[in-house]
């Protein structure tokens, strides 16, 4: 049984021990926390789903029979007319108090399944205890059925198929990156300008491809030509997306039928009986229309992505609420006072509720790359309008409020901050980080602005529409801007770059040659040597990821495709194109760059010790990392402490982080997209610092095998920035945060008792003054003090509900493995 | 039973062969109403326990 506080605890007493869940189940309605206790939290536990969570294995099955029987359509309308057999069958639910819809399972407890989108993951669905649903042997029977119709034809079998097969090979080893080069597996983007700026529901959205249909036959009947030759095909892609929005509207309206039949048959209560009356109205609404009210506002969201994510496992959720839903919340709360504030801000915390109980099947990889959660919804705040103003308003406020009562762990806020945002906005942006929610993370938006303008060249005002595509990357949501397939595939394990520069390429870990061979590191007579070879491994690294996703990207209408995405999407609703090709993206990639720092603390070791210094030879070293530093304690020490580490604000490693920046920011602008885009670095990690530390090999830096590498994208190492979080920033302050690549995540602990009351506040407020003026894009603060952390250690059941800051995302304490937990433990408290 | 004798059972008004059948399920985290499309004529499921309405 879960622990409960003591009845009589005051809030002020659960103030000073910092407890705050136990403040947001005093503080919040009846029916937030219902709906909250409600979810099934889909996130694994360290890499294992809890008991009672079960693969949805309708879903799959009902696409099936479908795509089998349209066999000889193309491949978008195949999927458009498999899918509405899946949005017209489903089982759909609604939860007790609900006031908001939409589920991309058929019951609340399970995970969706996508069943076409790679063999090698539904394979894995064999070797996970627990979740095949009831009765077992039926069910592996099933899965087994679906699996052999499956197998050699999902879309990355068929990705495989085209791929040079030495790039494949390498790319499947699990050695140097993740993820998968299809849209069946992506970050989308969605077109918020298209839908809610502009306000299409989807009837009018059909009224424009119908228009553009009879354009396009009145084409097709005239002179013939080469020209209209495509166009046969995009009326079939029209035709594509018009049966998805229908069927989408059809599945809104099924929700409306059985919120109508439970208010005139089953329901007593009288309020709860509005409640429904409203819920369908709100259904019968939209998405069919735009939304009239705040109600509608969010639930047009809501189901907009979950009709994505029906269509495709989406990892992310790129948003941005308190903008887009801000006219219907001024509407309702504000001018015409439809609703009180105390209810937009129970919609607003159902809204977030029901983000966190949505939640895919992922391999083994993801989950422990993720723990915690299915994905990285991370929600934009605050910003600044078209015009430059300042867009933050009381919505921004409410959904800080609510962030405090319903406490998820996903989504989570990624804040633009920017010179202009007031004060009041401000604290409750610090009262998130004080109750230990790990978010807000705040994001320097001018800078982000320019960054945005300087690698993809967004126009000043499309860029300021930007939000977070997945963990970090601002994406504007704009027709030519926004990017509808971004697949986890550009996710390069960094530290293997000087690690194969050390090791001529080979892997001593996957036993395989993986990278170019750049020479016996053993006969090295200057540093440069060493970092030309790191330079090449590093390019060899990029180019074998890059290859990989854009050949995905390019083929990923033929293999997979997405005719609801396209659907919403101004530029396909217009071209008749699917939405995943290329043509009309002005392109937003960037290359992930998980384990980052390593290397610029490894080669700085390596200078310092052995070329400098010449306290040790290459030999030694080569010798000592063959043997993961075993029989080499006191050289690996040397390492550790007498080698300069980043984030000391010191000249010598910081010098060569940047060296090595700048060569792969050179690199970056060489490497093209399909759009003709360059594809710059995002040093983060989310928990891959833990899922690569046994892939990833001893290291100058002291690291062994088996070691947790660096929690952050320039977050120092764990207790290796001795000198204050002001040297943290300078050393962070020598990047230039917009030519040197796309962002640069930094963690950073903070002490909660420091930062109590107002004095907690205006050190806080300070710091952020500091990190903006020295030019820094990003930080995100822990705030749960060690005590409390070996507590939930030590007694889980009583903390269930502390949460942490991971990297790019938040999670459960409790959810993620020891060694995650040890990692942040161990992350430095700046005093500030 | 077949679920047009069922009183959780709604027929569409446009093909009244087909129809809705509402269960209700209290599950060990939350309460909730499902509902699926249905033949008519089909047998209801032992597993799909018939419950009063109002």
């Amino acid at each position: 049984m879960a622990a409960q506080p003591a009845k009589d605890t005051s809030t002020q007493e659960l103030e000073q021990k910092q407890e705050w869940w136990w403040i947001a189940e005093k503080k919040r309605s009846k029916r937030l926390d219902y709906l909250r206790k409600a979810v099934w939290k889909k996130g694994a536990l360290g890499g294992n789903y809890a008991p009672g969570i079960k693969v949805d294995l309708e879903i799959p099955q009902l696409f099936t029979n479908m795509w089998n029987f349209w066999r000889y359509d193309p491949p978008m309308l195949r999927r458009a007319k498999s899918m509405a057999h899946v949005l017209e069958n489903m089982p759909i639910f609604i939860t007790d108090h609900a006031q908001l819809v939409g589920y991309m399972g058929t019951l609340p407890h399970t995970l969706a399944w996508r069943v076409d989108g790679a063999t090698m993951v539904n394979e894995e669905l064999y070797n996970e205890p627990g979740v095949m649903p009831e009765p077992e042997q039926a069910s592996l029977k099933r899965v087994a059925d679906l699996n052999a119709y499956w197998a050699g034809n999902t879309a990355v079998d068929k990705l495989a198929r085209v791929l040079d097969p030495e790039d494949a090979v390498k790319f499947l080893s699990g050695a140097i990156g993740w993820g998968a080069p299809t849209s069946a597996y992506g970050y989308s983007g969605k077109d918020y300008e298209f839908m809610f700026a502009q306000r299409h529901g989807f009837e009018d959205i059909l009224d424009l491809i119908d228009q553009s249909i009879e354009k396009a036959e009145d084409l097709t009947m005239g002179n013939p030509g080469p020209e209209i030759l495509p166009v046969y095909d995009r009326i079939q892609n029209w035709d594509a997306m018009k049966i998805m929005l229908n069927a989408a509207i059809a599945y809104a309206r099924r929700y409306a039928r059985l919120a109508r039949i439970l208010a005139e048959h089953y329901e007593t209560d009288p309020k709860r009986k509005e409640e429904l009356l409203r819920l369908a109205q709100t259904c019968e609404n939209v998405p069919a229309k735009a939304p009239s009210t705040f109600q509608e506002s969010l639930q047009y969201d809501h189901f907009v992505q979950i009709l994505a994510r029906l269509e495709a496992h989406e990892g992310a959720w790129p948003a941005r609420p308190d903008y887009y839903h801000w006219p219907m919340y001024e509407k309702d709360v504000i001018k015409e006072k439809n609703i009180t504030r105390e209810e937009a801000l129970d919609l607003v915390g159902e809204f977030m509720i029901r983000a966190y109980e949505v939640g895919g099947f992922g391999p083994r990889w993801a989950r422990e790359g993720l723990q915690g959660i299915t994905g990285t919804w991370v929600w934009t705040l605050g910003g600044v309008n078209k015009d430059g103003s300042d867009a933050c308003n009381d919505l921004t406020l409410a959904f800080l409020q609510a962030a405090r009562l319903v406490r998820v762990a996903n989504p989570t806020f990624g804040f633009r901050w920017h010179p202009k945002v007031r004060d009041e906005v401000m604290r409750e942006v610090f009262e998130c980080i004080r109750h230990g929610l790990g978010y807000p993370s705040i994001r320097n938006d001018p800078l982000l602005i320019q960054n945005a303008m300087h690698w993809h060249g967004h126009p000043l005002e499309e860029a300021r529409t930007w939000v977070h595509q997945a963990c970090m990357s601002p994406c504007p949501t704009t027709k030519h801007g926004v990017q509808p397939m971004r697949m986890a595939s550009a996710t390069a394990n960094c530290a293997k770059m000087v690690e194969y520069a050390l090791h001529n390429g080979y892997d001593h870990v996957v036993q395989m040659q993986m990278g170019p061979k750049t020479g016996d590191a053993r006969k090295f007579k200057t540093f440069d040597e060493l970092f030309a070879a790191w330079t090449t491994q590093m390019k060899w690294l990029i180019n074998t990821l890059v290859r990989t996703v854009n050949l995905g990207r390019y083929k990923d209408p033929e293999f997979y495709g997405r005719p609801f995405l396209s659907a919403i999407s101004e530029r396909a609703v217009e071209s008749g194109l699917d939405v995943v090709s290329p043509v009309g993206d002005r392109g937003n990639c960037w290359v992930t760059g998980f384990t980052w720092v390593e290397n610029a603390d490894s080669l700085a070791a390596v200078k310092k010790l052995v070329f400098d210094e010449k306290r040790y030879t290459m030999d030694d070293l080569l010798n000592a990392l063959e043997n993961n530093w075993n029989g080499y304690e006191q050289m690996r020490r040397d390492f550790v402490n007498d080698a300069p580490k980043w984030g000391n604000d010191d000249d010598f490693v910081d010098g060569i982080m940047v060296r090595c920046l700048q060569e792969v920011a050179k690199h970056s602008r060489e490497i093209k997209c399909p759009s003709g885009n360059s594809w710059p670095l995002l040093p983060e990690n989310v928990s891959g610092n833990i899922h690569y530390s046994s892939i990833v090999g001893a290291l100058p830096n002291g690291r062994r095998l088996g070691d947790a590498l660096y929690d952050g994208g320039i977050s120092p190492g764990p207790g290796l920035d001795k000198k204050g979080p002001s040297a943290v920033l300078k050393s962070c302050g020598k990047i230039d945060h917009v030519g040197d690549g796309r962002a640069f995540l930094l963690n950073q602990r903070l002490s909660p008792s420091q930062l109590a009351g107002e004095k907690g506040y205006q050190l806080w407020k300070a710091y952020i003054r500091t990190w903006a003026d020295l030019g820094l894009d990003h930080v995100q603060f822990n705030m749960v003090s060690d005590e409390t952390l070996r507590a939930a250690q030590k007694d889980p059941e009583k903390y269930q509900e502390v949460i942490v800051r991971v990297a790019g995302y938040s999670a459960h304490f409790v959810d993620i493995s020891r060694k995650t937990q040890d990692n942040i433990i161990q992350r430095t408290v700046q005093g500030i | 039973m077949k679920y047009k004798e069922s009183k959780n059972f709604f027929p569409h008004s446009d093909n009244p062969q087909r129809g809705d059948f509402v269960e209700r399920v209290v599950d060990p985290r939350q309460a909730y109403y499902k509902v699926k499309p249905v033949n008519a004529d089909d047998e209801i499921p032992a597993d799909a326990a018939e419950f009063a309405g109002k």
